[in-house]
């Protein structure tokens, strides 16, 4: 195997925190005796990993989670504060399409001054020109003022730009939404061929689905630090379910009474089976107990849901015209399998209600998290019969 | 494959400063174009300006200290000439300095988003300037000579390689100042002051010859003063030959250059967060 195309090992960054103009020379003055940033936020902190030719890496994590630093420092345009990095191969960067460029320069201009910084020769500038002029598609604006442009014709001409260099790393976030329709077409078309041969990217994506379709491993960044890195399609999962929690947390669900006290329906025990881990596609069995302060058979409602609190399926006994079943005075029993669980992977609860016999006031609620795991690029929270229509590719 | 060119890292001087220029001259031209034309190309009559803004200078001080002043001789030249010779590497060094220090500024976008070494910047807008500078000069010298002024020509080998000098100098302070100046935001407003007391304490409307005894030590000290001294020795006098004192300006200017970088190249992987 040869040396990967990027290694990075324990990179850090700290920025300077800063309160007064006192600060800034005790600052100016730090950086010139080399004591480096003692006052100092961490953007990132011990970040490592290998990117090899074609295995394309996707970076997540929340709005400041150091994703930006992180490219920016692969990029080379800020220097790490601590750790190393070793970029072999050009890096590209499809960033905020056009920020490089000078607005009172033409098209044409801003070409060569985008291909100088990216380290050309003039001869080798010269002999790109034509061919990003042809890609960007922007007719005779091109010797226009890029200040006159509309946004997406700056957007055109930087993709342009950053993918006729042929860069060995591409450096993107939400890439295929830019310019129009059919401009939108050839950025697909120029991502997919790239990456058949062999390119690499470093995806900053919000868009799990991308990130899983492009990526084969995926690093989650938290506040500057490395969450987890691995596989993309088990980091997306992981990311995913890390949200719909933290919405869950954020809803703060009213709970219901909690109705062990006399004269209440309540459900006494819960068990899954499996207990934590159901296979997707496997057998999920809900049983419990239930509390009946006047002897009379319950109703149980039991339902699924997402980590967030999203329902996604409940079904009630007295609906299928079954009945709990009485063990002892008070106590009743029941039992549910679901045989084969179209959930699709990511975390969820089981839920059981105990409602009265008329099934119409809801007593008792009890819950249990459960993980649905597997492997798939599938979107949504169940997998529906499918079947496409038409010829096979 | 060769790694990308990293900003920043640091090296020997001057085959340092070589390798980044030749690594980075397409880069390096075009700054260098773009502060060269932004200057100028911005209004109608172009490059024309260049010349006409000193030789309108030239106009002025000759109805300031020949006609009004009525300035006679300065050690057997006019007077005009005597400023003029060493009144423009002057204003060359001030406006490089100016323009220098805020340079950093005018590139905050690329800095922000590109890799790129930032000394560049540095290098781009102070040579725009005291190229454009030096081609007034010319032109000035040349239409005093055509005014009957006794300009030694021959000396004028001798008087570039001075400005080179001045400019290695110049490029150090101006590496040092614009630095700081991302930090600092004061450096900017504290320079015009400073230049101004300097341009009166070194020998550029008088010559040295009329300093007090006492205090003419401190006078002849300022290395700029040393330097307009040996282009009047050069334009006015003729003189070709180098002394032993211009190899001591090259060290200083080595020195400065060396010194200014080294500054810059400690605070140049901060600007990110601070331009």
């Amino acid at each position: 195997m040869a040396a990967p195309l990027l290694h990075l090992s324990g990179v850090g960054k700290d920025y300077a925190k800063l309160e007064s103009n006192a600060g800034r020379i005790g600052l100016v003055v730090d950086l010139l005796l080399g004591r480096g940033v003692t006052r100092a936020f961490r953007a990132l902190d011990d970040v490592s990993f290998d990117l090899n030719r074609g295995e394309s890496l996707g970076i997540v994590g929340e709005n400041g989670a150091g994703k930006s630093t992180l490219l920016k420092i692969v990029a080379g345009v800020i220097t790490p504060t601590r750790g190393s990095v070793d970029v072999r191969g050009r890096v590209g960067a499809l960033l905020e399409l056009g920020s490089g460029f000078h607005p009172e320069y033409s098209g044409l201009a801003n070409i060569d001054l985008a291909a100088a910084l990216l380290g050309l020769s003039p001869a080798e500038i010269a002999s790109k020109r034509d061919e990003i002029v042809a890609f960007a598609d922007i007719g005779e604006h091109i010797h226009d003022p890029i200040k006159h442009y509309s946004s997406g014709m700056v957007v055109r001409l930087g993709f342009a730009v950053a993918t006729a260099l042929e860069p060995d790393i591409l450096i993107t976030d939400e890439v295929l939404a830019v310019g129009d329709e059919s401009f939108q077409k050839k950025c697909v078309a120029w991502m997919e061929n790239y990456l058949a041969n062999g390119g690499t990217l470093l995806l900053c994506s919000h868009s799990m689905y991308h990130v899983q379709k492009l990526c084969r491993n995926a690093l989650w960044l938290r506040n500057g630090r490395t969450v987890r890195y691995g596989p993309a399609a088990e980091i997306a999962q992981a990311y995913l379910a890390y949200h719909e929690e933290k919405s869950a947390g954020a809803k703060q669900p009213i709970a219901a009474p909690r109705a062990t006290a006399e004269g209440y329906y309540a459900i006494q025990s819960l068990v899954l089976d499996p207990e934590e881990r159901v296979a997707a596609g496997g057998a999920l069995t809900v049983r419990g107990e239930v509390f009946s302060p006047d002897d009379r058979v319950p109703v149980v409602l039991v339902g699924l849901v997402r980590a967030d609190g999203t329902p996604v399926y409940g079904v009630a006994t007295d609906m299928d015209g079954v009945a709990p079943v009485r063990i002892r005075a008070q106590r009743f029993a029941f039992s549910l399998t679901f045989p084969a669980l179209p959930l699709l992977p990511g975390k969820y609860s089981a839920r059981a209600h105990a409602l009265d016999p008329e099934g119409v006031r809801l007593f008792d609620n009890v819950e249990k998290a459960f993980v649905v795991e597997g492997a798939t690029r599938e979107l949504g929270l169940v997998r529906i019969g499918h079947g496409w229509n038409g010829g096979s590719s | 494959m060769a790694s990308i060119p990293r900003p920043g890292t640091s090296g020997g001087p001057a085959s340092a400063v070589q390798s980044t220029l030749g690594r980075h001259r397409a880069l390096f031209i075009n700054f260098f174009r773009r502060e060269l034309f932004s200057r100028y190309l911005g209004s109608v009559s172009g490059f024309a300006w260049a010349f006409l803004h000193p030789l309108a200078l030239l106009a002025v001080y000759h109805f300031v200290f020949t006609t009004v002043f009525r300035a006679g001789q300065m050690n057997g030249k006019s007077f005009l000439l005597f400023v003029a010779v060493a009144l423009w590497p002057w204003l060359a060094t001030q406006e490089a300095l100016q323009r220098g220090t805020v340079s950093i500024g005018g590139y905050a976008g690329l800095i922000r988003k590109v890799a790129f070494p930032h000394e560049l910047v540095v290098y781009a807008s102070v040579g725009a300037t005291l190229v454009l500078q030096f081609a007034g000069y010319i032109a000035v010298l040349v239409v005093l000579a055509l005014f009957g002024e006794p300009v030694r020509f021959q000396g004028l080998p001798l008087a570039i390689l001075l400005w080179v000098v001045l400019a290695v100098g110049v490029t150090g302070i101006a590496l040092a100042l614009s630095s700081l100046q991302v930090f600092i935001r004061d450096i900017e407003h504290i320079l015009l002051p400073v230049l101004m007391i300097l341009m009166y304490l070194t020998p550029i409307l008088y010559p040295l010859s009329l300093v007090p005894d006492n205090m003419r030590p401190w006078v002849a000290a300022n290395p700029f003063g040393y330097l307009v001294g040996r282009l009047r020795d050069a334009l006015l006098e003729g003189q070709l030959a180098p002394t032993w004192g211009d190899g001591v300006a090259v060290l200083v200017a080595a020195a400065l250059f060396a010194a200014g970088r080294w500054v810059f190249l400690r605070l140049s992987p901060h600007f990110e967060d601070f331009v």
